[in-house]
């Protein structure tokens, strides 16, 4: 679905000069994404067991989320390793502006990568509370969502907290 | 347990949302304004004297400056064009429908146009077509005021004639 409203004005077209024109648009479609096997078991993890798991890879340690394969050498990642939900911020984006309907918070908040204790790589999600004592090195800690509402999506976490 | 559940997830369900807010620029304001009073414009390049539709500031083969609008007729020939068979949300046009590449008389570079009244399997490259306006009133300066081209019944043009314009 897609829809737009106007919010334009035109004078009759003599060449000789034409008011500006303008469209406000909104493109909008459901998007339903194949997650495959080694993410699928990922989320089914957070889902049923609240748990958050890597694979262990040849080349790159623990890997969180995992993809199933070495981004060093290609070769299968085999083996499942449980990580801890408390980790270390290792990037910050804040965006004090939130787009509705496009961001996953309508308050301000921040983007951030985490390595979980445990991984050797991090795991995108976002912190909404405490955005001030928010730096690289900020210790975290995730936050779930309800039995009942976890469905297999990475927003099974909630967002992550700072811990002090 | 040593391991994540062995039935993974199969999908992630998302809604993907992007607001935008599009500015015609000067050229391509003209045209829209001009599809209003059922003309179509281009811009005809300083140098090769080509005429671009919609409007082009400057050709984007000789960098030229096109400084000079021109009116170009509302038909044409069809260039290339393919037959839709599966339907994409938020379009409700009846299926199958054919999509095309219109060359306006005396363009260089073709427009995007939906193909109607003839079947689908009677459109072919070299087909000559006319648009089909809005009704007077109801024109509001935007790509729609073109509801669709259809086929005017003259003979086809010969290949020559468009396989630089698709």
């Amino acid at each position: 679905m897609s829809t737009a409203t106007r919010e334009s004005s035109h004078e009759s077209s003599h060449e000789s000069s034409i008011a500006p024109l303008s469209q406000k648009q909104v493109m909008e479609f459901p998007y339903k994404h194949s997650t495959g096997e080694t993410v699928g078991r990922f989320l089914a993890g957070l889902k049923s067991q609240k748990k958050i798991w890597g694979q262990r890879v040849s080349g790159q340690g623990v890997v969180v989320p995992p993809t199933g394969y070495s981004e060093i050498d290609a070769s299968a990642g085999g083996e499942w390793v449980e990580v801890k939900e408390t980790g270390t911020v290792t990037a910050v984006a804040k965006v004090h502006k939130p787009v509705d309907a496009l961001h996953p918070s309508t308050t301000p908040f921040a983007f951030v990568l985490v390595k979980l204790d445990g991984a050797d790589t991090a795991l995108a999600h976002i912190v909404r509370d405490d955005l001030a004592k928010l730096r690289v090195g900020t210790r975290v800690q995730a936050v779930w969502q309800a039995d009942d509402q976890r469905c297999g999506s990475i927003r099974d976490i909630d967002c992550f907290r700072v811990i002090a | 347990m040593n391991e994540p559940p062995q039935e993974p997830v199969k999908y992630v369900e998302s809604k993907v949302y992007l607001p935008y807010d599009y500015i015609a620029g000067d050229y391509k304001a003209r045209y829209l304004a001009a599809l209003k009073d059922k003309r179509i414009l281009g811009s005809k390049c300083s140098q090769t004297g080509k005429v671009f539709v919609p409007p082009l500031i400057c050709s984007p083969e000789s960098f030229a400056p096109c400084t000079e609008f021109v009116d170009v007729p509302d038909r044409g020939v069809i260039t290339t064009f393919c037959t839709v068979n599966i339907p994409v949300i938020g379009r409700d046009i009846e299926l199958p429908y054919v999509a095309a590449s219109v060359a306006l008389d005396g363009a260089a570079i073709s427009i995007f146009a939906l193909i109607q009244e003839c079947k689908p399997a009677d459109v072919r490259m070299g087909m000559r077509v006319e648009a089909v306006w809005r009704p007077d009133g109801e024109r509001h300066g935007d790509h729609q005021d073109i509801l669709y081209f259809r086929p005017t019944g003259e003979p086809d043009e010969r290949p020559e004639s468009y396989i630089n314009r698709l």
